[in-house]
């Protein structure tokens, strides 16, 4: 696999906190990676690990009770790189829907169930000033509808959201992401809310836009077999914690965290024969009050110690693949 | 968007289900008037005093003496045909009604456009802040709104610009434009250009129209913030900010979603301060048809009572009818 040395976020200790009544809610703590330029880079892990509010701390997208409390998002655009973190509320929407736009999971609830398809993906446009007027941008429009395949699109852009079906919504949200060129499309859980049969086009769209547009894709899901179609680098994520990071071929073929094996035995690895599914044991912990040191170690078959006062550090175990455990 | 053809379709469907609404409302009220232990021949014939044939000519003309279902043909269809006449004022009962109908309905149209001039404004700002003091002093003002009772709120009302500064009159009512055109004399006036005559009547109801409409901001100010905010937490609205849309067109996209709720509920209270009328009539001395009412009901005056029951329930089922027909204007989901 080749290597794509440029970077075009790099993301710094990022910290975001709930604040909630039942207490700080600890969502994500010190997380750090860096995506590449025209690289698919998947962020993995279950439900509630945090990896849709990694991903939307990005542009700023979290909402109160929510606080990004601390780290920094270097952002490479053509002018120069920027925090995203340090922009102020006009500065950062400018960036959104435009050089960083989103997908995101359930296409029958992104879709304003008021407008027309073809109104809502127009606004995209006419909000960031890349078409003169709403009528250019209805003319954009139909353009990209026929670029997500949408049969008929002459009559489909004056349709409603209810008058479609999930995959045709999701081809619309997938359209609307990738109307002003953004240089990162970020695609939360784009296929769960789909299909199975949906799910393998919508995979397909985006793989051939992703070449189309030359974007850089960041792919958030729990979906191992997605993971393995579509992504060149993983990120595992565990209890709002960055666990391991490194090419598809070394997570799947040589997973070095606890974590990552036991994902990779609890579900059908896509590269490897595996004789029989294994559950991870224990549940996912309390995020308002984490465990101490590594937050694995409760359920951590390998568990030392130090594993309960040290919170384990990323360290670089081979070539491009990280991994925060005390093992190493 | 509605197409006409089905709007008509629609529409005739609606109003043949008026019928029955209409029809059980009334037959309800009847049937209570009936079932009462109350000599409405004897109280329409002068009261104790009444002498005998008096009593019976008045039983043989209201066919008092008939069983339940004729009289209650004669009450309804004479009101239909206008051939009932009031025992009380000796005119035909419709004519009374319409003579007190465009004041009351002219109040409700004050009160209503306070409700929605104060209700929906304060909902919004209550939600945008949400969980500030601003939130609370609202909160507290909604639920100060909703318990506090018309009549209360009246008298204080009167002992401040009655009394105290001279500011408003609690006697008579305004003279109608000359031209009648919808019949409620404001919109007339508003239509044939008499400026002076629209403001004698906004001065004659501005403050009974704010008494009647504070308990229904009060209402709608709480609706508006829950629905609102509950509009602004859909996952659309969160993809429309990652669209990076401006604030405030983020906001008008959950506003329009946030209206169908709040219409409904908009319609309803229509309906609801007819309800309020009598109170608020009978305090700040307006004839309208709700004092109407209250007279009628003291004095057994029961055809008056069943025709006043029967335009109450109209506007209802047409505040309901109107609430429909904009649902489908906003939410293209809605078909008929």
């Amino acid at each position: 696999m080749r290597r794509m040395p440029e970077p075009i976020l790099e993301v710094r200790d990022l910290t975001v906190h709930f604040y909630t009544y039942a207490g700080i809610v600890k969502a994500i703590e010190r997380v750090s990676f860096d995506v590449y330029k025209g690289e698919t880079f998947a962020l993995v892990g279950e439900t509630g690990c945090g990896k849709s509010v990694t991903s939307r701390a990005l542009t700023q997208l979290i909402e109160s009770p929510g606080r990004i409390v601390g780290g920094k998002v270097i952002y490479h655009s053509d002018k120069g790189p920027i925090d995203l973190l340090k922009l102020r509320e006009e500065e950062i929407r400018e960036i959104r829907g435009k050089e960083i736009a989103y997908i995101f999971q359930d296409p029958h609830a992104s879709l304003d169930p008021l407008y027309q398809v073809g109104y809502q993906i127009a606004e995209a446009m006419v909000v960031h000033n890349t078409v003169k007027d709403l009528k250019e941008g209805l003319q954009r429009a139909l353009s990209i509808l026929k670029r997500v395949l949408i049969p008929d699109p002459e009559s489909r852009i004056k349709n409603y959201p209810h008058e479609m079906s999930g995959g045709m919504k999701q081809r619309v949200v997938i359209g609307t992401g990738l109307t002003n060129n953004p240089k990162v499309l970020i695609a939360d859980e784009p296929t769960t809310a789909l299909d199975v049969t949906v799910q393998a086009q919508i995979l397909d769209l985006m793989n051939k836009l992703k070449r189309d547009y030359n974007t850089t894709l960041i792919l958030i899901t729990h979906n191992m077999g997605v993971v393995a179609e579509m992504a060149d680098r993983i990120a595992v994520m565990y209890a709002g914690k960055i666990a391991e990071i490194g090419t598809a071929e070394q997570i799947f073929k040589n997973p070095l965290h606890p974590y990552t094996q036991g994902l990779l035995k609890a579900v059908p690895n896509p590269m490897k024969r595996i004789e029989r599914l294994d559950a991870i044991p224990g549940t996912v912990p309390n995020l308002i009050t984490p465990p101490s040191g590594c937050r694995f170690h409760p359920r951590c078959p390998f568990a030392k110690d130090i594993c309960k006062q040290k919170v384990p550090e990323l360290k670089e175990i081979e070539d491009g693949h990280f991994v925060a455990c005390h093992l190493y | 968007m509605i197409k006409l053809a089905e709007l008509k379709k629609f529409l005739i469907r609606r109003i043949l289900t008026f019928l029955p609404t209409l029809i059980g409302v009334t037959l309800i009220v009847f049937i209570i008037a009936y079932v009462i232990p109350a000599d409405p021949a004897r109280a329409w014939a002068g009261g104790e005093k009444a002498s005998q044939e008096a009593i019976a000519r008045i039983k043989a003309q209201y066919h008092l003496d008939k069983p339940w279902y004729d009289q209650y043909w004669f009450l309804v269809s004479g009101l239909a045909k206008n051939t009932l006449i009031d025992p009380r004022t000796s005119n035909p009962v419709m004519d009374d009604v319409g003579k007190r109908f465009p004041k009351t309905f002219e109040l409700a149209l004050v009160a209503f456009f306070f409700v929605i001039l104060i209700g929906v404004p304060l909902g919004i700002l209550s939600a945008l802040k949400r969980n500030t003091w601003v939130d609370t002093i609202i909160r507290f003002f909604a639920l100060i709104g909703v318990s506090t009772p018309v009549f209360w709120l009246g008298y204080i009302l009167i002992f401040v610009f009655f009394v105290k500064f001279r500011l408003i009159n609690l006697a008579g009512f305004p003279a109608y434009p000359s031209h009648q055109i919808t019949h409620i004399p404001m919109i007339d006036a508003l239509l044939t250009g008499e400026f002076t005559i629209f403001k004698q009547h906004i001065g004659r109801l501005w403050l009974p129209g704010f008494v009647l409409g504070f308990q229904g901001a009060g209402v709608i100010a709480r609706f508006v913030r829950n629905s609102f905010l509950e509009a602004l937490s859909s996952d659309y609205i969160e993809f429309l900010k990652a669209k990076g849309v401006p604030k405030l067109k983020v906001y008008r996209h959950a506003l329009k979603n946030a209206l169908v709720p709040i219409i409904t509920v908009l319609g309803l209270q229509f309906g609801g301060l007819l309800a309020g009328a009598p109170i608020t009539e009978t305090v700040f001395g307006i004839p309208g048809m709700g004092r109407y009412a209250i007279q009628a009901i003291q004095n057994l005056d029961f055809p008056a009572v069943v025709a006043v029951t029967f335009i109450f329930a109209l506007v209802y089922v047409t505040a309901n009818l109107v609430v429909d027909i904009l649902y489908a204007v906003i939410d293209p989901r809605v078909r008929y």
